[in-house]
């Protein structure tokens, strides 16, 4: 019989052009920028990234999860089998059950992968992916009849040359998808590419329940700032976008997106794909920018990105809520990939849209965005009497007052903060002239320069002083001081002034009234939340303030951006939407009177919408409004023992 | 008018209050009063009043005038103070000040520096003469009183529009003829800082710029862009910031007018092709001087352009119609847009959050058009319209199609 | 067509209002971005001062390749340097700012290089609107906005003034690439400068109102009266007409109708 000599010869050609295309798909990558990662290790702890992590995020959607594991559990095993058994002839009627089996496991997998495509949800590409579930019912089922024979079910010569053509065909077809397809780039791509991003990912610590959401510093000597052509980006970086399975869940959550800015985190991903293999967007399946005709975009390995490529307009509506990189199911880096593009466009194109090159002028030469005198950053305190840390040297909690200093609105935030820090006693001291911006918004707007050169002059004043900890009311600075002075030698205990109150409330040692008024509704900052994973002690707080949430739709770790990150409101790229209206509209739904945020800008952004709409309110706000001003004594007791 | 003599008990209520607000009108002086030989004559009937209890009451601080409570004296001619002049007959020494005269008229700014020109010649020995040197149009009539003993007026083609060439080298033949103590220039955009510069350069003096407190051993100027002070001995040509002295007011000068003989006329290498029509909208933001500012209440957009241009102002924005896209974000005005300094802002719809406040601090008259008086934009206007936007606005637009119509066929 | 030109724009090492801090001066940076969208990248940036000095970078920031520097002391009169070196290099157009950030900031500088090179000199200028036979269509920045044609013969210098093009962003990566070739050049003290006293600028005085009150009555009045501005005339239930009435005479007394 044919197959008998035609199979071996099928699978094993099959196995040498994907070898043949991963050697090409390999070479792709490393046209990519060096970047040390540890091999072995990486390779090591693969199987169980992706068992483990990888599966908790595909998770949140159960059905596609079973799937998952039914389809790419029983494609491995039967590979594995097939390779034994057809490839290798090895005669086992045990080995031939289990092939039997996964293959069946495959097939019911593959049935769910169908039903799903069967009325597709936008956010999912089409094209080629729509032939998947086919070609993955093909292979399966194809294997299946093929190896009732060696299984002892049916005999050996069952079916005779026309079933055997039929098997070969599918054979064929399902070989090509799925075992060289899978490195010559078709929809099975994201299962070689993303089991190696898995293993070689640029951020290895956000995998065993880590976290790492840092950017990444810019080498100022490089040859080329930033990311100009897709070779560029590190090896690792163009890896990850190639295991992109355009399952567009980040499109889904994107806030830009939702706006109608020209961004859609899939697309750009997509892009980046064919920058680094070169082409054009024209077989592109998914949705579009929103309003950018599809066809146009061309790119090559060694081409500009913004020339042709990707529009900066879409760089530049990027909000860096994260929220896609929260929702990927395979770990990839979006917002890293952006302000590597920023970066370029500001450092070396001096290209940064509408305010941002003012404002980047204004970090500059007055060390605040709006070009305020920085020997003003104390006015708001004039009647508060705060001790300063150039006087006092030394104290508890140093209390980084952040830019806001210089907002009207923010004031009110920053004072009532300070009530709540004399109400609890605290020794806690200010920078005063001494502080500067935090470097945020000059790192997101792509000029790693000014965002070094700030926090560099940042830790030098820290690092005159002695405090145990940090505590800030901007989630922004939070960040960046917790997060990103690390690496230019800052490494410090910061705290969110959330964090810090529910502190105190839990050490009792603030009395709090109870909370009257409407209905409440809580925004996690995404910088807040997502960035730092603290999404509890606010509602903690709101909790002792005797509130029940009524928590919007989208909560937690998928809270909608207000609009306010990543530079957005500076480069304002035009929309069908706000985001913050948008934003308005979710707690709207839920009946709220009152949205508690935690943070600075996005009250200014939740408060820029057009009235009537819930009141906006800091948390700080809120608890020194129900401060009950204790008896000075026992306060004075408890402050001995204070905070670790 | 009866020439019976008649009580008017309110004005002689209100000449006895010295706190009413209509006291000051009520009681102007009188004026002196002539008899028919020309001779002074002070009617002793006049002085005083009577008082609420029927005394008569003299207010020798002469703020109150009997006139006021009986109508009398028909002769009432009102006549203002006449100052003492002061006369400089052969002056041994000038101090020439070059003014702007912005519209043919003396400035505020042209006022201080004739008043610093008296403080440098009573500075100094010997009998100064101020000669003041004046371009083009001249529709001023007060120089004698703003402090030019000498005034040389230079009119002509030659000196019309921007001619700097033309007025150097008539400076260079002041500085011939009357070898000045003293250059003073008002230190302005309105050619004083040029020509005061270009004179500089030219005649090898280097020059005290943005001087604000001269006198003639040391001068105080402003440097480094005004962030810093810097002391120096009076030089010979100065270029004068505003409020520098303050201006003559006590005396009159006899503005008695001088002439060149003949000034060559200079090569002229840079020729003035006239002022060019600018479109409102294309003038920026912050230099505009007229604002047509639209806010959340416009409905009809339509309308509001066809207004800004009737009534050739600039388009301006609140913060809201620029996110809705209504207008591009560079028409923003307010802290995160433009901050404005325009002389009249005429505020459509906008309830003035806080941050568009800030934006028009420096406007001079705000008017709003808005639906609710309690706002902050109708608390901070100088004129405010309640009701309805769209209707005012229509009207608006008809009495700017009646004025351009009317100046169009006056033209013709 | 204007390529051929050859354009000098003169930078000075600005100062930022607020900070104090050493920027590029923003008039400064007006003229090199008025010379770059002339001549491209052929305009030359020329500098009299320190080689050493950072700021500089963030004109060469702008997108050149390299900035002149002739090596001057601070003590040095820059203009004399700057008048030699552009006596021995042809140059159709100089431009400069206004005035200066820092230093006298006296203005002087266009006035003087245009003397010593016997060259007209346009002040204030937003734009060159066209380059051609010789001659120059220059527009001139006046008050409020308004604007003057101005026509002149190269060679000329001209005073770049805020009214015109905003310069372009300085990035940081071509400014850290960009040349900053130093020649070394003779110095002239500036001995004049040397004695002047310079101290932080103290707050002028505002002139208050004065009041000649010859009478208790007006000095009480003067002292008493309420400050304008507080709350304006306000029109309400009146018939649109009249309200826009209002409006146009004051607009009309404003003078602002044209």
């Amino acid at each position: 019989m044919i197959l008998d000599w035609l199979l071996p010869v099928l699978i094993s050609a099959a196995l040498v052009l994907a070898l043949a295309g991963a050697i090409k798909r390999v070479n792709l990558w490393r046209a990519g920028q060096p970047d040390s990662v540890n091999l072995i290790a990486g390779l090591m702890a693969m199987p169980r990234r992706y068992l483990v992590d990888l599966h908790h995020v595909v998770e949140r959607d159960k059905y596609m999860s079973n799937t998952h594991v039914a389809t790419a559990g029983g494609f491995v095993l039967s590979m594995l089998l097939i390779v034994l058994v057809h490839l290798f002839g090895l005669e086992s009627r045990w080995l031939a059950w289990a092939l039997l089996a996964s293959s069946v496991l495959m097939f019911t997998g593959a049935v769910f992968v169908f039903r799903r495509r069967l009325n597709p949800p936008s956010r999912l590409s089409k094209g080629p992916w729509m032939r998947l579930p086919k070609s993955l019912l093909m292979f399966s089922a194809s294997f299946f009849i093929l190896t009732l024979p060696a299984a002892g079910i049916l005999p050996e010569d069952f079916g005779g040359w026309v079933l055997a053509l039929i098997l070969l065909v599918g054979v064929a077809w399902g070989l090509s998808e799925l075992v060289f397809g899978m490195t010559w780039g078709g929809p099975m791509k994201h299962a070689f590419a993303g089991a190696l991003h898995l293993a070689f990912h640029r951020r290895p610590e956000r995998f065993n329940g880590g976290r790492s959401t840092g950017l990444k510093p810019v080498d100022l000597q490089a040859r080329v700032l930033g990311v100009e052509k897709p070779t560029d980006f590190k090896w690792n970086q163009l890896l990850g976008f190639d295991a992109c399975v355009q399952c567009g869940k980040c499109e889904a959550m994107c806030p830009a997106f939702a706006a109608g800015q020209p961004l859609n985190p899939k697309k750009l991903i997509q892009d980046m794909v064919i920058g680094l293999a070169g082409g054009s967007d024209a077989k592109f399946a998914g949705s579009p920018y929103p309003g950018v005709e599809l066809g146009h975009a061309v790119g090559g390995p060694g081409q500009t990105i913004t020339e042709g490529l990707v529009n900066p307009d879409t760089l530049w509506s990027c909000t860096t809520c994260r929220a896609c990189v929260e929702e990927c199911p395979m770990m990839i880096e979006h917002v890293d990939a952006i302000v590597d593009m920023r970066r370029f466009l500001t450092m070396e194109k001096g290209n940064t849209p509408n305010k941002g090159a003012e404002v980047l002028e204004n970090l500059i030469a007055t060390d605040n965005p709006n070009g305020f005198d920085p020997g003003g950053r104390m006015n708001w305190a004039a009647d508060q009497n705060l001790p300063l840390m150039s006087d006092v040297k030394e104290a508890d909690v140093l209390f980084w007052v952040s830019d806001g200093a210089f907002d009207m609105r923010s004031q009110r935030i920053l004072r009532a903060f300070v009530k709540v820090l004399k109400a609890a006693g605290v020794d806690f001291a200010v920078l005063g002239d001494e502080e500067r911006d935090s470097g945020d918004v000059a790192r997101r707007l792509g000029d790693d320069a000014t965002f070094q050169s700030l926090a560099k002059r940042n830790i030098a004043v820290l690092n005159k002083y002695r405090f145990k900890r940090i505590v800030t009311t901007d989630p922004h600075a939070f960040h960046v001081l917790k997060n990103e002075y690390g690496d230019l030698g800052g490494h410090y205990e910061v705290l969110h002034h959330t964090t810090f109150i529910n502190e105190l409330v839990q050490l009792g040692r603030l009395q709090l009234d109870t909370f009257k008024g409407g209905t409440v509704t809580y925004h996690d900052p995404c910088y807040l939340g997502r960035y730092n994973g603290e999404y509890d002690s606010p509602r903690d707080l709101l909790k002792a303030l005797g509130i029940e949430l009524a928590e919007m739709e989208r909560s937690g770790f998928r809270s909608r951006c207000c609009g306010g990150g990543g530079g957005a409101p500076i480069t304002d790229i035009p929309g069908e939407h706000r985001i913050a209206d948008m934003r308005m509209e979710d707690a709207r739904a839920v009946g709220a009177e009152l949205v508690a945020v935690g943070c600075q800008q996005c009250t200014a952004m939740l408060e820029g919408v057009v009235e009537p709409r819930p009141q906006i309110k800091d948390i700080a706000e809120l608890v020194s409004e129900a401060l009950i001003e204790g008896a000075p004594a026992a306060r004075a007791a408890v402050a001995e023992e204070v905070l670790s | 008018m009866s020439d019976l003599i008649r009580r008017d008990p309110r004005a002689e209520w209100i000449a006895r209050n010295r706190l009413h607000p209509l006291h000051a009108a009520m009681t102007a002086p009188a004026g002196e009063v002539r008899g028919p030989s020309g001779l002074l004559r002070k009617n002793p009937h006049g002085v005083g009043f009577i008082g609420p209890n029927g005394i008569k009451r003299i207010d020798r601080s002469g703020g109150s005038n009997a006139a006021a409570g009986g109508r009398r004296g028909a002769a009432k001619s009102a006549q203002a103070v006449e100052l003492p002049l002061h006369v400089v007959e052969a002056p041994d020494f000038y101090v020439v000040t070059v003014l702007d005269l912005v519209g043919g008229r003396l400035g505020s700014h042209d006022k201080d520096v004739l008043g610093q020109a008296h403080k440098l010649v009573n500075g100094l020995e010997g009998n100064g003469a101020v000669l003041a040197v004046v371009f083009g149009e001249c529709k001023e009539e007060g120089f004698g009183l703003a402090g030019v003993d000498r005034l040389l007026h230079l009119e002509g083609s030659e000196y019309e529009g921007y001619s700097p060439e033309q007025r150097l080298a008539a400076l260079v033949e002041v500085e011939r003829r009357f070898t000045p103590r003293y250059w003073l220039f008002p230190d302005s955009i309105n050619g004083g800082n040029e020509l005061g510069c270009r004179l500089a350069a030219r005649l090898g003096e280097r020059p005290a710029t943005q001087a604000w407190q001269v006198d003639t051993q040391q001068t105080l100027c402003r440097g480094a862009g005004g962030s810093s002070d810097i002391t120096r001995a009076t030089p010979r040509l100065l270029l004068l910031a505003e409020e520098c002295a303050e201006p003559v007011d006590e005396r009159r000068h006899e503005a008695l007018a001088v002439e060149l003989d003949s000034i060559a006329p200079s090569l002229v290498r840079i020729r003035d092709c006239g002022q060019v029509a600018v479109d409102p909208n294309a003038i920026p933001l912050a230099e505009a001087e007229f604002i047509l500012s639209a806010g959340n209440g416009i409905r009809d957009w339509d309308q509001f352009h066809q207004a800004a241009e009737l009534l050739g102002a600039t388009e301006g924005a609140s913060r809201v119609v620029v996110d809705d896209g209504f207008m591009p974000r560079p028409r923003q005005v307010g802290a995160s847009g433009t901050w404005v300094t325009a002389r009249v802002y005429l505020a459509v719809g906008i309830s003035g959050a806080i941050q568009h406040m800030q934006g028009i601090g420096q406007c001079d008259k705000v008017v709003a058009i808005n639906l609710d008086a309690g706002c902050d934009m109708v608390k901070r206007a100088d004129l405010s319209v309640i009701g309805d936007s769209q209707a005012v606005l229509a009207h608006l637009i008809e009495l700017a199609r009646e004025y351009r119509h009317g100046a169009a066929e006056n033209a013709a | 067509m204007t390529s051929d030109l050859n354009i000098v724009a003169l930078v000075s090492i600005g100062q930022h209002p607020k900070s104090g801090r050493a920027r590029r001066a923003e008039q400064d940076a007006r003229a090199v971005e008025l010379g770059m969208r002339l001549a491209g990248d052929n305009v030359q940036v020329l500098h009299a001062g320190d080689a050493a000095e950072e700021t500089l970078r963030q004109y060469a920031g702008m997108g050149l390749k390299s900035l002149r520097v002739l090596q001057q002391s601070p003590q040095a009169d820059a203009v004399v340097a700057l008048g030699d070196y552009l006596a021995e290099h042809r140059a159709d157009v100089v431009l400069t700012g206004v005035r200066a950030e820092s230093g006298e900031s006296s203005g002087m500088a266009p006035y003087l290089l245009a003397e010593k090179l016997g060259w007209p000199l346009v002040t204030r200028i937003a734009d060159i609107v066209s380059i051609e036979n010789g001659e120059a269509q220059i527009l001139q920045a006046l008050p409020r906005g308004q604007r003057r044609a101005i026509q002149v013969r190269l060679p000329f210098v001209a005073s770049v003034d805020m009214a015109a093009q905003v310069a372009r962003q300085s990035a940081f990566g071509p400014g850290r690439r960009a040349e900053l070739e130093s020649l070394p050049w003779v110095e002239t003290p500036d001995s004049e400068r040397a004695q002047f006293k310079e101290a932080p600028a103290r707050k002028r005085p505002k002139r208050l109102k004065k009041v000649k009150a010859t009478t208790a009555a007006e000095r009480f009045k003067a002292a008493t009266a309420k400050s304008q501005g507080t709350g304006g005339r306000i029109i309400k239930d009146q018939p649109p007409t009249e309200q826009a009435q209002a409006i146009f005479d004051l607009l009309l007394e404003e003078g602002v109708l044209r």
